[in-house]
């Protein structure tokens, strides 16, 4: 569907990255960008029937990348183990903590196993609340289901390649790792969980590991690589640097460290951000922006505003269109149409001010998410513009609508009472709605990648012990689904922060830039 | 399929050469990398299924349709794996194809005769032809020469077994499964029950036996632990239609809209019949499970926990005979019903390839198969041939429900016994519940967890590999995990070997007068057991226990003793004090002379 966007447009082009200028962003039907225009510059042809959505001063800027999740646990709360007093060694040190099955791999499984539709849809709209129209980290699925934000494991649409991008949240072996390398070699990314850990832990080996396969390439994307020290960076030639995803929420909250990121940036890796998880994450990558600046002055790394808003657009665009060959990213001719618009009453000052302006702006200043060229939430008067069927959504105050169409009549949009009723309904009686999927799986026996088959979904964090499945039969009477985590940075998300996790309160003070 | 005048001629769906080589190559690749038994019947047989593939290609180009499926059936089934098995593009699905009449054998295995043991009279003109006459000649060949070398077509890794398999299927074929009959008529010579000779002629007749109501729909919340020979479930149930077509219709008409609920006894009475048996030793309860092929595993075992309550608590002869298997839980969930130990299931290993390996560490594939991941990774360093030896049922399954029939019970099978009966009788033999009898050497010996060829695709398609391309119409099934035995056998394989027992000979009464002599040979088996009785009631007061037998009760709530031991000087009713609340398990262990007799398990 086109559309034409006109208001201050922040392309993030290469030849002049910073540029700010009044314009349009003309979005063709083929879902992308056919062209940024200056203001007074004539428009491409085909578009005199276009809607048009004009915001005004605000800022029309290439839409957020998450490059680091597990959607599959974002409707569950911080999580912060009772009895533990100093940080996590590594990433295989809290999944046995006492209360990690019962506080996440049960109600997490019991989510995806009783509502998985609804489950998809509740943390679709919690991503797009921040503004995020591509993300990483989507549980494995038998067959398609409805999905408005990009996937990353699964890459471009455009492409219609399912092997353009190898992910994997466990640890390989080297043989594995060995393998994936090859796939590097042939074209395809691999984004990897790496060295999730203190710095110099055990886990440093799994970098080493990837390094010795031959992974360390343009086209390796490493999740957290926390443990890796500065020496071990090097191992990172220069001219095949790849990229790293930041989450220092995640980091500071397990580990009470976070990535080298100087180290990194000095082989010439792309910094990305990603806000990682439910239980040990910002609720979107917008806030993990504000934890990185918080970061960055606790560490003294220097970073710009400028520099942290590249991390959740154009740098991990880049680092993607290395294998998935569509530009993302940033909005120029030819780029996938995915547009974040953030809110401005007036034109910033400087061009300094309009950074700042945007790593600091929040939830309640995201007017528009465009995935794909179609508007999937946004501004209640901007939303009705187009042609898709959307529902209400109210924040603070505001009127906003999204897209997200219902798995029963895809051309209905779902309403959040519908999704988030299902979803309720399965924190009230957890056994009963475990009973009931079970009910759904036994009487389907069909073709498990059909459309009418019954949506399961693999999620992908550890279980924190074996026999999962015959466990949350076995414990249904025992299971606890705690109430929805909220869809936006509240007063309860900063409440549980406090006094928990080991950042030493410098998650403290997130809840500054939300005042 | 299709009839020319009254001829009922076989027919496969074209294929082309192209279609015939990926049809080939496709199995080869399976077999190769996720058949669990390759190497076994490699050496068991000496004969090497991919190379006999491999040459079938070469002649793949000179062979007409139906030929290139008889002979790939055939290939496939010298494996004598009821449970991998090649399904070509019969232009008919689901059908069967049989004679008017069930031919069975009885006497010892040297001297056996065929008698026929039931007619389809509908179907029948030749008058003489009645049931108890005796089989001589098949189209002029001496009948047991004829089976012969029918059973050398047929599954079943021993001669018995096979024969028991070619028997039945001399007058009964699954289409889909089994290579049709050479023959468009048979000429039977038989004796009639005056003893003169005789030669009737019958044809090949083909119906659908239909499924069996609260049977097994392939769900996919159990397509990972099934344990059958579909083959043969089909020709069970086309049997039933065949010989017992009332009940048949009556079934059907009965679990048809407003029928019985679906834990009953009655709803699953196509799996299930229950019977009082008064013989010389006493008054005896038999129960036939006839198929463990069901979904849903908490119904069946609820419907078999109703059937036991209308039974004598003396003694129960379990008949597991022409089970063809079906439902793992189902039949390792069942042996807890009949002992008060703590019963230990069967377990399974996959081969050791790198493609299973891979398959198994796949995200999506964590539930089915994670507990042997790490086995088969580290397999992939060592050599080991095949992962760890794990159960399909958990330990914790096998024994939630806890002891529900205190009287002994022996089990009878036989040759025919397969799967999940296999798995059955193991179970029965391995955790010391009782006597098996079994009719001929053993049980029928399929010891794998058997998947179709759209579950490997759905395992498959996570690690994005070998993804098959089969033709239309094409399938196949295949033995993907296989059992060892636990308990004092823990490890035997039970794939061609099956479960052996005490060897009990048919007799022509037990062919032609309901099992009269076998019943009394286990009615003495049953007589000679010791018999103690336990019967647990919460009242206000306390726990109310009826014992006979037993000197000893431990109580537990929870899992935690109440008291001391409760002594019991004599038979009869006792209160015990014993405090529950609402939602605690009761367990009362009842023992005599030392030994755990009786346990049951109370849900306040």
């Amino acid at each position: 569907m086109a559309l034409i966007l006109s208001g201050q447009c922040v392309p993030c082009d290469t030849d002049d990255p910073k540029a700010v200028f009044r314009g349009r962003v003309f979005v063709s039907d083929t879902g992308l960008v056919e062209a940024v225009v200056k203001e007074g510059n004539a428009s491409p042809v085909g578009f005199q029937s276009a809607p048009q959505m004009d915001v005004g001063e605000s800022y029309i800027v290439p839409g957020l990348i998450d490059l680091h999740n597990h959607i599959g646990y974002n409707a569950l709360p911080l999580w912060a183990e009772p009895t533990r007093k100093t940080p996590y060694a590594h990433h295989d040190s809290w999944p046995g903590a006492p209360s990690y099955q019962s506080s996440i791999s049960w109600p997490a499984n019991t989510l995806v196993e009783t509502e998985p539709e609804a489950l998809l849809a509740y943390v679709q709209l919690r991503a797009l609340v921040g503004g995020t129209t591509a993300i990483q980290g989507w549980p494995n699925a038998n067959r398609k289901f409805v999905q408005v934000l990009r996937n990353i494991d699964d890459g471009p649409d455009a492409t219609g390649s399912s092997s353009l991008v190898l992910t994997s949240t466990l640890t390989l072996q080297p043989l594995e790792l060995a393998k994936r390398a090859q796939a590097q070699k042939n074209g395809s990314g691999f984004i990897y969980h790496c060295g999730e850990g203190t710095s110099g832990s055990l886990v440093e080996r799994e970098f080493i590991n990837a390094a010795n396969a031959g992974c360390l390439r343009k086209n390796f994307i490493g999740i957290h690589c926390n443990a890796v020290r500065a020496d071990e960076w090097k191992r990172w030639a220069k001219d095949q640097a790849g990229a790293v995803v930041w989450s220092p929420f995640s980091n500071y909250w397990l580990y009470g460290s976070t990535t080298d990121i100087k180290a990194a940036q000095d082989q010439g890796v792309l910094v990305c951000i990603g806000s990682d998880w439910g239980p040990s994450g910002t609720k979107n990558v917008q806030a993990e922006l504000k934890v990185a600046k918080l970061a960055s002055a606790r560490l003294g790394l220097g970073l710009s505003d400028f520099d942290l808003f590249k991390m959740v657009t154009t740098n991990p665009g880049d680092a993607l269109q290395r294998s998935w060959n569509n530009s993302t990213g940033r909005l120029v001719a030819g780029a996938l149409a995915d547009i974040t618009v953030i809110r401005a009453k007036s034109k910033a000052a400087s061009n300094n001010a309009v950074w700042t302006h945007l790593v600091r702006s929040t939830e309640a200043d995201i007017a528009l998410v465009v995935v794909g060229g179609i508007g999937r939430y946004g501004d209640a008067t901007l939303m009705q513009k187009q042609n898709v069927p959307s529902a209400k959504f109210k924040l603070k105050g505001k009127n906003f609508r999204f897209s997200i169409p219902n798995p029963q009549n895809q051309q209905k949009a779902w309403e959040l009472s519908e999704f988030t009723g299902l979803l309720n309904a399965v924190i009230a009686n957890p056994k009963a709605a475990i009973t009931k999927a079970e009910g759904r799986m036994r009487a389907y026996a069909g073709r498990m990648d059909a459309p009418e088959a019954p949506l399961v979904l693999a999620l992908d964090m550890p279980t924190g012990g074996a026999d999962l499945a015959i466990n949350l039969k076995k414990h249904a009477d025992k299971i606890v689904v705690p109430p929805l985590a909220s869809l936006m940075h509240d007063k309860a998300f900063f409440d549980s922060i406090k006094g928990r996790g080991f950042h030493d309160k410098l998650l403290d003070g997130l809840k500054g830039f939300y005042a | 399929m299709s009839r020319i005048g009254k001829r009922l001629v076989i027919e496969a769906s074209p294929m082309t050469w192209a279609e015939r080589l990926e049809t080939i190559e496709c199995l080869q690749l399976f077999l190769a990398e996720t058949y669990v038994h390759l190497t076994l019947k490699k050496s068991l047989y000496g004969f090497d299924i991919l190379r006999a593939l491999e040459n079938l290609k070469q002649q793949s180009t000179l062979l007409n349709d139906i030929d290139f499926h008889r002979e790939i059936t055939t290939l496939m089934n010298r494996l004598r794996d009821a449970h991998t098995q090649y399904k070509g593009p019969w232009t008919k699905s689901g059908a069967i194809v049989s004679l008017p009449f069930l031919v069975e054998p009885y006497g010892p295995r040297e001297k056996t005769e065929f008698v026929v043991s039931k007619i389809d009279p509908g179907s029948i003109k030749d008058k003489n032809f009645t049931d108890g006459v005796s089989i001589t000649h098949w189209n002029g060949i001496p009948f047991v020469r004829a089976l012969s070398m029918h059973a050398d077509v047929e599954t079943g890794g021993r001669f018995d077994s096979r024969r028991a398999r070619a028997v039945e299927s001399m007058t009964f074929r699954a289409l889909e499964y089994a290579p049709p009959p050479n023959e468009e008529w048979v000429d039977v010579t038989y004796v009639d029950l005056a003893r003169k000779q005789r030669t009737a002629r019958f044809k090949w007749e083909d119906f659908d036996p239909g499924k069996a109501p609260y049977g097994s729909g392939n769900s996919v919340a159990t397509r990972f632990a099934r344990s059958i020979n579909f083959g043969a479930e089909m020709v069970r149930r086309a049997k039933k239609r065949r010989f017992n077509h009332a009940k048949w219709m009556a079934e059907k008409r009965k679990l048809g809209k407003g029928g019985p609920r679906a834990t009953s006894f009655e709803a699953f009475s196509d799996f299930i019949t229950a019977d009082i048996k008064m013989t010389t030793h006493g008054k005896f309860g038999y129960l036939r499970i006839w198929s463990f092929d069901v979904d849903d595993d908490e119904a069946f075992i609820e419907a078999v926990t109703q059937a036991l309550k209308i039974l004598p608590d003396r003694g129960l002869m379990i008949d597991i005979r022409n089970n063809p298997g079906g439902l793992i839980y189902a039949a390792e969930r069942l042996l807890q019903l009949f002992t008060p130990n703590q019963v230990q299931p069967t377990k399974f290993a996959l081969r050791s390839t790198p493609v299973i390996a891979e398959m198994a560490r796949a995200q999506f594939n964590r539930d089915e198969l994670g507990p042997w991941s790490s086995s088969l990774d580290s397999a992939q360093n060592t050599g080991e041939p095949f992962s760890s030896h794990l159960p399909i049922t958990s330990v914790e399954r096998c024994n939630d429900l806890g002891q529900r029939y205190g009287g002994p019970i022996v089990v009878v099978a036989d040759a025919n016994t397969y799967s999940s009966g296999d798995l059955f009788a193991a179970g029965v033999v391995d955790n010391a519940i009782g006597p098996l009898v079994c009719v001929g050497q053993a049980t029928g010996a399929g010891g794998a967890n058997v998947w179709t060829a759209e579950n490997l695709v759905d395992a498959l398609r996570p690690v994005r590999s070998m993804l098959p391309s089969l033709p239309i119409g094409v399938d196949f099934t295949m033995s993907v995990r296989r059992a060892v035995r636990a308990g004092a056998s823990d490890g035997s394989l039970i794939e061609d070997v099956g479960v052996v027992g005490q060897a009990y000979d048919l007799t022509s009464t037990d062919v032609l007068n309901g099992n009269r002599d076998l019943i009394e040979h286990c009615a003495s088996i049953l007589a000679a057991q010791p018999l103690t009785k336990l019967l647990v009631n919460v009242r206000r007061q306390g726990v109310q226990v009826q014992t006979a037998g037993l000197d000893l009760l431990d109580v537990y709530v929870d899992g935690h003793p109440v008291a001391p031991s409760f002594r019991v000087i004599k038979d009869g009713k006792k209160m015990l004090k014993v405090k529950l609340r609402k939602g605690t398990i009761l367990d009362v262990l009842g023992f005599s002379s030392g030994t755990l007799r009786q346990k049951r398990r109370l849900f306040i």
